[in-house]
Order: structure tokens, then C-alpha cells, then sequence
């Protein structure tokens, strides 16, 4: 009984970061109907940056959080303004996205590689002086590193969610999504909106670096790991639904944890794709289709 | 205050409007009118910056509207609420009003924009709270209506404002657009393809045809013209 | 038949036959060959689906690693190479029914991520199943020879190439496309969309499947059989198909020689660092050349009748201002 009680709690900690890892790539798809399979790839740069920081200039990862934040809105942008922005002039939706699945998947193999090229295959991860300590509540241990990315996963997806409902920036967002015609219509600079939303969506990748860099590890080719992660996360909340995303995560965080009983530790990543088949073929619309953003 | 000049519009490679004038004085109410794909909408579209003019120029109030990207022109006074209305379904009535409002000058007045807009549409003001994709035909085209004139602009333009709605809320909404009118001396630039409704509100109208303008003149003698009978009211 | 394409062809097909058999070419440019070949295969398979179908196949690998697979079993328990290949190409037409009953019916992209997740965990279970190496008996090693690889290779590339041009020149051919371009409206036209998109996905997984047993032959023993799930298999011959020029028939071939190309320059440097100028220009195709390479030359060809035509008219009229 004792195991099942601490794989589900494992569960949850993992699920929570499954969900943080998903927030940006369900942002970027949910407003801009852009497909990026590149996110993992950013979630692993976000990493690197953390991990560097910290080896080059002692920071530590949770603090690096700001710098991190920073840096990667800045990398949000430019590829925004180089890989992404051509894509709105394309007729329709469908085509946006199979264009950006395909543009991202591209720029996956130049980022991937570069990072490779610079920074060796060798997997990384960060060691802290509270790596590896485990906090016990009522007989069960969570590890101090998951309660952190709980915590990061918790406190990013409230302040995205205020963002998104309680300031003018956010509400301009949500009208882009819902109709970006008539959002310029009313004089939101809907250009201006999507450049800011992917800085976002990119940044939340980096924090969910942050978190992974000092649970587990990255190396350069780890990035569609994660990304597979995020789609499944995605899929589990309904398109478009962001509020739904830390909750799908943390489903999906305990059926993977359930299903490592009873199949064992190497059919792991098997588990989530399963799911994630099962749930497209008879509820694709997501488990919580609650369809806040339309269509 | 609004002049149109000569304007080209294509899409693609598909020409769309062929040399098209007209122009609007500060405080009318002018329609345009023509059946279905004579070219109305386009030139709406043309006017707010959805869609590029390949020849001519748009002006306001002296400045260039062609060049501009649609938010700007918003910046410039002129707001259109769009064919289908088009409002913010997931979002409530308040945050559509608000939406109307994102201009930096129009954002300083919001709450008392608002106060008149209510006055105006009290319905909204009963619905404030109420998700916009529920309201009704009538109810969200009054909400477009009152969307576009939070950023309280000098000119403001309407595009087939009648369709998909009973006449009786029609009619509402076309005595409110002409208080709204002699009240705030707002310059109204109507397009519809319910030629009496258009004639009866406007001061002044044009006709449409496979893209060209065909005809001109103030509301009453257009509605007497023989070629407006003929292809628009059925008469003999 | 055009003579001329004829003569081409035939010469081709010479230059490819003949200069193994008169000169030793040595096994790094034989090993080259063999693997572009390969490619080829591949590559047309997946273009079957995705250039000329519009069905977006993110799962190939599952099939090219299924063929590698079941052909090792089969040419290890002493069946003649030639039928274990074919069990090869066969088996991974049998796993296309599974993996196409789900995903089938998903729309758009749902169906490249469908295909994309069954073939992970196709690899993760193979790799679980099958943890060991996989050698082959000592008495195949001594008997082998690069040369009927070579030779091999270059039958299933050449099938490959001529089962696409027969299908795609066919009614199910033109059923393909017209499912790409609307499939609504190739529906509501009489196109059995679904049997196209079937046709598609299981001669598509024959081919990667051969393409699978001709590797299985080129390389005997695997260190770890998994990696030949790997999404690599999959994306590198995408590229290859998108790059040369999807929906064409010589576009996956140009495409396969670029990336057989890059591959060799970069190799001395480091492992994957050809993806890098790759991905850079697999971006720069699906934003500005959406027709490949070959559409390219399609386009340049179209200019140079554009620009004729044009100082044509410049010679005929005088000058005119507008």
C-alpha cells in the first residue's frame, strides 16, 4: 500500500512538470495556431542556460529563474520574427499549422545539432547541495527538487493565468485567438500581440528547463522527449484550454506512475503514448474540453 | 472628411473594385448599396486596412489611410464593425466593450464611454457580464455596434449591418445609428444590401456594380431613380 | 514512350550497373552507394504518402525497423535472403494495419503525431524485447560480399522507383493527389478517399519495409536493434522528399543524393552536423521554394519562357507610358 501511495505522489510531482512542459506549447498553439515541435528543443536551451549559469557563475537554478526568463522572451522573439511571422500570411489554419510543424521541425535539427556541436552530446545535470533530499510527509518522501517544480509549475501557470484575464496584454491575447480580425479591428496591434505571446510561450519553455535541468538531466538530443510530453499534456487538456494544462499533467503524471506498476520501468514512455492514442481516437477533443478559446 | 480616390482593389490577381470614388462629408450619413459581391464589403475592407488598395488613395481628415495596418487606422478615428459582427465569443460583453477601447487615447475614457454606450444599448448594460457568444443576433450587433464606438471615433462604418436580423431590430438599430448620428455629429458610412432600409437612413448614397460605381445622389431622388426601382425594388 | 527519356533512363541505368562489376570501387563508395539507395527507397516511400497523397507519415521508421527486424529472423533461420525480404517488406505491411487502424481516421496533423507516437512505442518495446545484440552466424560473415549488396540495393531503389511511377500515373494516382488537395472534395467527387489513403500507407510501408531488409542484408549484426525505429529513419527521408521536391517523382531522389552528399562532407567533422545546413535548408524550402528543388527548375524554366515572352513584346511595341 505504502508503494502505491508513493508512486502516486511521484506521480504528481512529475506530472506537475509534465504540465509546466506543456504550458508554452499549448500557448503557442492555442492563440496562434502554430505547431511547435521545437519546444523541447527550447525546454533543453533553457536547461543549458540554467545549468551554465550555474557552473560558470554559481548561480542557482531556482534564482537563475529571472535571467533564464529573460534570455529565452528575448530567443521567443527573434525566432518569432525569423521562423514564425511568415506563416501568418498563409490562407488558412490548416496550413499555418502544417507549415510551422514543419518550419519548427526543421529548426529542431539546426538547434539540436548546434547545441551538440557546441556543447557535446554529454548529458547534463545540475547537483545542489539539496539535490537528491527528500522532504517525508506522512511516510511518503517527495524529493525537494519536485516540490520545487511543483512549485514553479504552480505559481508560472496562476500568473499566466492572471495574465490572461486580468490585464489588458492577456485580454488582447484571448480576442487575437478568438477572432484576430476583429481584434485589429479594435485596434490591437495583433503583430505586436503574437511577437509578445511566443516571447511567452518560449520563456515558460526555458522555466520548464529550469525545473528539468535540476530533476533529471538534458542533453542535446533529449528535446523531442519533451516535446512528446507536451503534445500528450496538450491532447489530455483540449486545445486551446491553458487552464486545463497543470491538471492534464498531473492526470497524465499518474496514469504513467500507475502504469509503471504494473508494466515496469522500460515501457515507461510507452505508457503516456498509449494514453495518448487512446484519448485521440476517442476523445479528442480533450478530457476537459471546456473550449475557452473557441473553435 | 472621409475621401475615396480612384481606388484599384484586386484580389490576387482578380480585380475587385475598378476605379472607385467617393467621398463623405463630416456629419452625413452615407450609404452604399448593391446586391451581393458587387464589391461593398471590399471596399470596407479596403477602408479599415484588411485589404490593400493596388491604385488610388483613401484619405481622412487629410491623412493617407491606404498605407496604414488595420490598428492604426483605428489610431486615425475610423472604427468598423465588420460584416457578421464578429465579436469576441468567449469573451463577456463588458471585456467586447473594453476590447473596442485598446486605443491609447480611447483607453483614458473607458468608464465614461462606457456609461454612454449603456445609455445608448441598455441591453448591454442588463447583459454586461454575460458571455457574448450567447446574446442574440440583435443583441450582438448592437454589441458590435457599441464595440466599435468605444474608441470614440470620428468616423465610423457599417457593414451589412441588416443581415441575418428581423426588421423590427433592424429598424431599432437603424433610429439608433441616426441619433447617434445628430447627437455626436458622427460621420456614418453605411453599406447594405437592403436598399430601402440604407435609403431611408442615409443622407446621401451610391450604387454599386461588379465593382464600379454606377450612381449617386442624395438618399430621396436615388430612391425614386428608375435603375434603383428596377434592380433593386422589383418595380416595373 | 518518349525516346529520348528513354535513352537517358538506359544510360543511367548503365552507369549505375556496369562499374562495380569492372572496377573495385572500395567499400567506403559502395557503402555510400548502398546507403543512398536506401534513402531513396525510403524517401519515395514516404513521399508516396506525404507528397502525393497529403497524408503526413511521421511513423515511417516503425516500418523500415519492422522490415530490418523480421528479415534478420527470417535469413537467420536459413531462408533463402530474397524471401526474407519479402517476409520483411510483408511484415511491415501487416504492422501498417495496426498502426493504421487508429490513426487513419484522425485528421491533419493528428495523424502525423498518431503515427509519430505508435512508432516510439513500437522502439520502445523493441527495445525492451530485444536487449541482447543480434548476431549473425560466423559462416554468413564469410560469405559476404558488398558487391550483391551493392546490387541488391540498387534492384529494390529501381522497383521502388517504378512501383511509385506506376502508381502515381494510375487512377489511384490521381485519387492521391486529389485527396491531398481537398479531400472534401475529393470525397463528395466519387474518390473512395479512404481506400486511396489505405493504398498509400501499406505500399508506402512495403517499401520501407524492403528498403528494412536490404539494411538487415547490409549490415548482419545490431548492436542495438532499436535504433532502427529511430525517428532519424523517418525525418531523414521527409527532409529528403520535401527538399528534392514532394509530390514528384525524381524530387525524394535529388533529395536523397543532397543528403547522402552533406552527410559525407561533414562526416570527418562531427556525426550529425550535416542535420544543421539540412534542417537550415528544409526550413528554407517549406518557407520559400514549396516545390523543392525540382520545382525550383520547374520555376526557373517557367521564368526563362516569362522573360522570352517578355523581350519578345519589348522588341515588338514601342515604349508606352501609362
Amino acid at each position: 500500500m505504502e508503494i502505491v501511495f508513493q508512486t502516486m505522489a511521484n506521480g504528481l510531482l512529475v506530472g506537475a512538470l509534465y504540465g509546466l512542459v506543456a504550458l508554452g506549447f499549448a500557448l503557442l498553439m492555442g492563440v496562434m495556431k502554430f505547431l511547435n515541435t521545437a519546444h523541447g528543443t527550447f525546454i533543453v536551451l533553457g536547461g543549458y542556460l540554467s545549468y551554465w549559469l550555474l557552473d560558470l557563475w554559481g548561480i542557482d537554478p531556482f534564482l537563475s529563474l529571472p535571467l533564464v526568463v529573460m534570455a529565452m522572451f528575448l530567443i521567443g522573439i527573434i525566432f518569432y520574427k525569423l521562423a514564425l511571422s511568415p506563416l501568418l500570411k498563409l490562407p488558412n489554419i490548416g496550413m499555418r499549422i502544417n507549415t510551422s510543424m514543419l518550419i519548427t521541425f526543421g529548426s529542431i535539427w539546426v538547434l539540436d545539432n548546434t547545441m551538440t556541436v557546441l556543447w557535446t552530446p554529454d548529458v547534463r545535470s545540475i547537483m545542489t547541495s539539496y539535490t537528491g533530499q527528500t522532504l517525508k510527509f506522512f511516510g511518503i518522501r517527495f524529493s525537494l527538487t519536485g516540490l520545487g517544480g511543483l512549485g514553479v509549475a504552480v505559481f508560472v501557470a496562476l500568473a499566466l493565468y492572471f495574465i490572461l484575464s486580468g490585464t489588458y496584454f492577456g485580454k488582447h491575447i484571448r480576442a487575437a485567438t478568438q477572432d484576430a480580425v476583429a481584434a485589429s479591428l479594435c485596434g490591437i496591434n495583433v503583430q505586436r500581440t503574437y511577437l509578445f505571446s511566443c516571447g511567452i510561450a518560449i520563456a515558460l519553455a526555458g522555466v520548464a528547463g529550469i525545473v528539468v535541468v535540476s530533476s533529471y538531466s538534458i542533453s542535446s538530443t533529449a528535446g523531442i522527449g519533451w516535446l512528446s510530453s507536451a503534445f500528450v499534456v496538450m491532447v489530455l487538456a483540449g486545445e486551446g484550454n491553458i487552464n486545463a494544462i497543470i491538471p492534464a499533467g498531473m492526470i497524465l503524471g499518474l496514469i504513467e506512475s500507475a502504469g509503471l506498476l504494473v508494466v515496469g520501468v522500460s515501457y515507461r514512455q510507452a505508457i503516456a503514448l498509449i494514453v495518448f492514442i487512446i484519448v485521440l481516437m476517442i476523445k479528442p477533443q480533450g478530457l476537459f474540453s471546456k473550449r475557452e478559446y473557441g473553435s | 472628411m472621409l475621401k475615396i480616390a480612384h481606388i484599384d482593389v484586386y484580389y490576387g490577381d482578380l480585380q475587385a473594385l475598378w476605379d472607385v470614388s467617393l467621398t463623405i462629408g463630416v456629419g452625413e450619413i452615407v450609404t452604399l448599396v448593391g446586391s451581393n459581391g458587387a464589391g461593398k464589403s471590399t471596399l470596407m475592407n479596403s477602408i479599415s486596412g484588411l485589404l490593400r488598395i493596388r491604385a488610388g488613395s483613401i484619405e481622412f481628415r487629410g491623412i493617407r489611410l491606404d498605407s496604414l495596418p488595420a490598428h492604426s487606422i483605428v489610431e486615425q478615428g475610423v472604427s468598423m464593425v465588420p460584416e457578421g459582427r464578429r465579436i469576441f465569443p468567449q469573451m463577456s460583453v463588458l471585456e467586447n466593450l473594453e476590447m473596442g477601447a485598446s486605443i491609447h487615447a480611447a483607453r483614458k475614457v473607458r468608464q465614461k464611454t462606457l456609461k454612454e454606450i449603456y445609455e445608448v444599448f441598455p441591453i448591454l448594460g442588463e447583459r454586461a457580464k454575460q458571455r457574448a457568444g450567447t446574446l442574440s443576433g440583435g443583441e450582438q450587433q448592437m454589441l458590435a455596434i457599441g464595440r466599435a464606438l468605444m474608441s470614440q471615433p470620428k468616423g465610423l462604418l457599417i457593414d451589412e449591418m441588416s443581415l441575418g436580423l428581423s426588421p423590427l431590430v433592424v429598424q431599432e438599430l437603424s433610429r439608433v445609428i441616426q441619433r447617434i448620428n445628430k447627437a455626436n455629429h458622427l460621420t456614418i458610412f453605411v453599406v447594405e444590401q437592403d436598399v430601402p432600409l440604407a435609403l431611408s437612413m442615409a443622407h446621401r448614397g451610391y450604387v454599386i456594380e461588379n465593382g464600379r460605381i454606377v450612381d449617386q445622389g442624395d438618399a430621396k431622388s436615388l430612391l425614386c431613380s428608375a435603375r434603383i426601382k428596377e434592380a433593386y425594388l422589383g418595380a416595373a | 514512350m518518349n525516346w529520348k527519356k528513354l535513352s537517358i533512363l538506359g544510360v543511367s541505368v548503365m552507369l549505375f550497373v556496369v562499374p562495380p562489376l569492372v572496377w573495385d570501387l572500395g567499400t567506403s563508395v559502395l557503402n555510400l552507394l548502398i546507403m543512398l539507395f536506401i534513402y531513396i527507397i525510403l524517401a519515395q516511400s514516404w513521399n508516396l504518402m506525404g507528397g502525393y497523397t497529403g497524408q503526413i507519415n511521421l511513423g515511417l521508421a516503425a516500418f523500415f525497423g519492422c522490415g530490418t527486424l523480421v528479415t534478420h529472423f527470417i535469413w537467420k533461420a536459413g531462408v533463402p535472403f530474397y524471401l526474407a525480404m519479402t517476409a520483411g517488406g510483408v511484415a511491415a505491411m501487416v504492422l501498417a494495419v495496426v498502426i493504421g487502424l487508429p490513426t487513419l481516421r484522425l485528421k491533419g496533423m493528428y495523424f502525423g503525431i498518431g503515427t509519430f507516437a505508435l512508432a516510439e512505442v513500437c522502439r520502445i518495446v523493441v527495445g525492451s524485447t530485444f536487449q541482447r545484440m543480434l548476431r549473425m552466424p560466423s559462416s554468413y560473415v564469410a560469405s559476404y560480399s558488398l558487391v550483391s549488396r551493392y546490387y541488391v540495393a540498387f534492384v529494390v531503389a529501381t522497383l521502388a522507383i517504378v512501383v511509385v511511377y506506376r502508381v502515381t500515373h494510375s487512377k489511384l494516382g490521381l485519387g492521391m493527389v486529389a485527396v491531398r488537395d481537398d479531400e472534401t472534395a475529393a470525397q463528395v467527387t466519387g474518390v473512395n478517399t479512404f481506400k486511396c489513403k489505405v493504398l498509400a500507407l501499406f505500399i508506402s510501408a512495403l517499401l520501407a519495409g524492403l528498403a528494412g531488409g536490404v539494411f538487415a542484408y547490409l549490415r548482419l549484426s545490431f548492436h542495438y536493434i532499436f535504433m532502427m525505429f529511430s525517428p532519424v529513419w523517418t525525418f531523414e527521408p521527409l527532409m529528403a522528399a520535401i527538399i528534392g521536391g514532394a509530390g514528384t517523382l525524381v524530387g525524394p531522389i535529388i533529395g536523397s543524393v543532397f543528403l547522402v552528399v552533406l552527410s559525407e562532407i561533414f562526416a570527418l567533422k562531427l556525426g550529425e552536423a550535416h542535420l544543421i545546413i539540412f534542417g537550415f535548408l528544409f526550413v528554407l524550402v517549406v518557407m520559400y521554394f514549396p516545390d523543392g528543388l525540382v520545382g525550383s527548375i520547374d520555376r526557373i524554366r517557367r521564368m526563362k519562357v516569362l522573360v522570352g515572352r517578355g523581350l519578345v513584346k519589348a522588341r515588338q511595341e514601342p515604349s508606352s507610358r501609362n
